[in-house]
């Protein structure tokens, strides 16, 4: 195994230039992971709208009801009933959604003629349609009250409505013990590691097989007894040991890092994906340093190829910021695929069948890119061969 | 036969580099292949250990036919290449460690002939120093230390003192003799005519990809009609003198360099004595005389019209 003894003495001749990404990406995580664990999320908070409530009726027991409903649930501020103080309080955000409650609206309510209630708000503000909603919600109740229970007095009616909406219905979050800051530490983890991983393999790998491929060494090489076939045996044993140990040493932070996490299903999956990345990178590497021939060509290989690819495919910026275009040139290089599943398996709760086809189908187009580029690699390999 | 080499044709293009080139290399002796840069040697090496595909011949090693996958002749060769193939990333021994491993397994026996062949060059306090550390001539001793570990039967030597200083190429030679005397049969090629005349049982010289001419030193000195280079040092120099030197039998050529009368002369007796009758005869003092008997590089003159080094 002297070809593979002597893979690794060139590695470590080389180490230094490999540590300064290793410690690069260890601090980073490590970095982030501790610094940004504070912000935890509860899962649900309500949070209360700031509103106006403009009476323009008389005051009644419908009405008071409704602005004492939608004080359990908004802030009402009060505002004067000027039309330009009303827009600007909208304009600053003081508040964002104006009620206003038109003359005569209770009387024609009881009487069940058709009323609509006024509002103002700022344009395509979500929290619109929740205000919409406690109205509706409370405004139908009564409607419901007043149709079917002749003879109940206001007050009665009141009552049972307040009663009525007060009834609640228990949600449970699905991931109770989890944070956001947590999933996304875990994704940004693992996404990060994809850069990590790209530049230590090149490095490593163009290292080694630049060596290899300088042509005295290999014409001495090739005058020994040594097989070809057993020397490329031992290249492989040696390039995919230092992929395996390069992940290994990466993903093992991730132990340190998220604790028994790692061993939950989710943990798996990240780990076999960044298995399977690590594969692709290892091809990609191969046949770079199968192509490159000098050092400083590899070096800035090594930064086209691993910073190029994490930028495109969404490692340092989100997917979801990055332009259609952008993603899907990103999605001709295995870091996409690889990013695509860390998001999901990040925020994998429910183990369905559908969602697992995706991963799965996802990690198939991974090893479909590792067995391309071999084969490309290969053919390049033996064209140079047959050219000689 | 160690080597036997029959009508070997390798084109590039337009270019023959050898030429219908035929060589027998016998076990034991120590073989010259001897041409100016660009002659065919390494070409002519390479096509011997199956580096090259070549348009036309045969080349058998050990008596059978040389082969890109003739593993088990590779075994029994050793090779010092022309341009030092070592490993920058390991060390001195790491190197000879490496390339001994490739022929030899145990592990035993490796490490006594990695030590052997550390000795052998002179390299023992230098172990473990990197290549790049090390002198020219250091690196050559180790590039030759990683040819001859395992202590092969053929050993092929293609320039291996290119570069080198005058101790580490008097440490070559002697320690290629050595190998000899200890039984290897060498293959030595060099564009350098003393260390091939020094070394070498038989000689081929090689031009433009061909064999001109193959025998031992003496046998290839008597193919040619040049005697003696006499060099005469004058205290006078006059071009009379120069006509009168050319009247005098057997003198090829005669010039001045600087003050010394450089004479050319075919094989005949009494040449360096007629020479100083007729300086004496003309009243011409002399200085210091030389007479050299004709060189490797006189042989290539003759046969190819032009200077071994041109």
């Amino acid at each position: 195994m002297q070809v593979f003894k002597a893979f690794f003495k060139i590695i470590v001749k080389n180490l230094g230039q490999i540590l300064i990404y290793i410690v690069v990406f260890l601090s980073v995580t490590v970095a982030l992971t501790k610094l940004n664990n504070t912000a935890d999320y509860t899962g649900f908070t309500e949070t209360k709208v700031n509103i106006a409530f403009i009476n323009n009726d008389e005051d009644s027991w419908l009405v008071e009801g409704l602005r004492n409903q939608l004080l359990k649930h908004t802030n009402i501020i009060s505002v004067d009933d000027d039309t330009r103080k009303l827009q600007d309080a909208l304009f600053f955000r003081e508040v964002e959604y104006i009620v206003r409650i038109p003359h005569g609206f209770a009387e024609k309510f009881l009487n069940k003629e058709d009323v609509t209630i006024e509002k103002t708000t700022i344009p395509n503000s979500s929290r619109e349609i929740y205000i919409d909603m406690l109205i509706n919600k409370y405004l139908n109740t009564a409607k419901a009250y007043i149709s079917y229970s002749d003879g109940l007095s206001g007050e009665t009616i009141l009552s049972q409505i307040e009663k009525d909406l007060a009834q609640e219905t228990k949600v449970s979050m699905a991931f109770p013990t989890d944070n956001i800051t947590l999933i996304e530490q875990r994704a940004f983890f693992f996404n990060y590691l994809a850069y990590a991983l790209f530049a230590v393999l090149i490095l490593g790998v163009s290292s080694v097989m630049m060596v290899f491929g300088k042509p005295d060494l290999k014409r001495r090489n090739l005058c020994s007894p040594l097989r070809q076939r057993e020397m490329n045996f031992q290249l492989i044993i040696g390039n995919v040991s230092f992929a395996v140990i390069t992940w290994l040493l990466l993903s093992i932070t991730g132990f340190f890092l998220f604790g028994s996490y790692m061993l939950s299903l989710n943990g798996l999956l990240f780990m076999l994906n960044s298995l399977l990345f690590t594969f692709a990178a290892l091809s990609i590497s191969f046949l770079i340093g199968n192509v490159v021939k000098t050092q400083n060509a590899m070096h800035a290989v090594t930064n086209v190829v691993a910073l190029g690819t994490s930028f495109i495919s969404g490692v340092f910026v989100p997917q979801d910021l990055l332009s259609e275009s952008v993603l899907r040139i990103g999605s001709f290089t295995p870091t996409y695929w690889y990013v695509v599943n860390n998001n999901t398996i990040a925020n994998l709760v429910n183990f369905s069948t559908e969602k697992l086809v995706s991963i799965f189908g996802n990690m198939l187009i991974m090893s479909g890119f590792t067995a391309a580029i071999i084969s490309i690699t290969l053919v390049i390999t033996k064209q140079r061969r047959t050219s000689n | 036969m160690v080597i036997k080499v029959k009508n070997l044709v390798k084109r590039y293009g337009d270019l023959i580099a050898l030429d219908h080139l035929s060589l027998e290399v016998k076990e034991g002796e120590i073989f010259g292949l001897l041409g100016p840069n660009g002659s065919g040697k390494t070409t002519a090496i390479n096509c011997i250990l199956s580096l090259l595909k070549y348009d036309k011949g045969t080349i058998e090693v050990y008596g059978r036919q040389m082969s890109p996958d003739a593993y088990d002749i590779k075994r029994r060769i050793g090779i010092i290449m022309q341009n030092v193939a070592v490993f920058d990333e390991l060390t001195v021994y790491e190197n000879i460690d490496y390339f001994c491993g490739l022929y030899v397994r145990d592990k035993k026996r490796r490490k006594q002939l990695v030590d052997e062949a550390i000795e052998f060059v002179g390299i023992k306090d230098f172990v473990k120093f990197y290549p790049k550390k090390l002198s020219g001539g250091l690196l050559r001793r180790l590039n030759i230390a990683c040819g001859i570990a395992h202590k092969p039967d053929l050993i092929i030597l293609d320039e291996p003192t290119v570069a080198v200083d005058p101790q580490s190429r008097n440490n070559i030679l002697e320690g290629i003799k050595r190998l000899n005397s200890e039984g290897a049969t060498i293959l030595y090629t060099s564009h350098y005519m003393e260390e091939v005349e020094e070394i070498c049982t038989r000689i081929a010289i090689m031009d433009k990809g061909k064999i001109i001419a193959s025998g031992t030193k003496e046998e290839l000195k008597g193919m040619i009609n040049s005697g003696e280079r006499l060099t005469v040092e004058l205290f006078k120099t006059d071009s009379s003198i120069i006509d009168g030197v050319l009247n005098l039998p057997n003198i090829v050529s005669a010039e001045f360099d600087g003050n010394l009368l450089i004479v050319r002369s075919i094989k005949g007796k009494n040449n360096l004595l007629k020479l100083l009758d007729y300086l004496k005869s003309r009243d011409i003092d002399v200085g210091k005389v030389y007479s050299e008997p004709p060189t490797l590089n006189d042989v290539f003159l003759e046969i190819t019209g032009k200077e071994l080094r041109d």
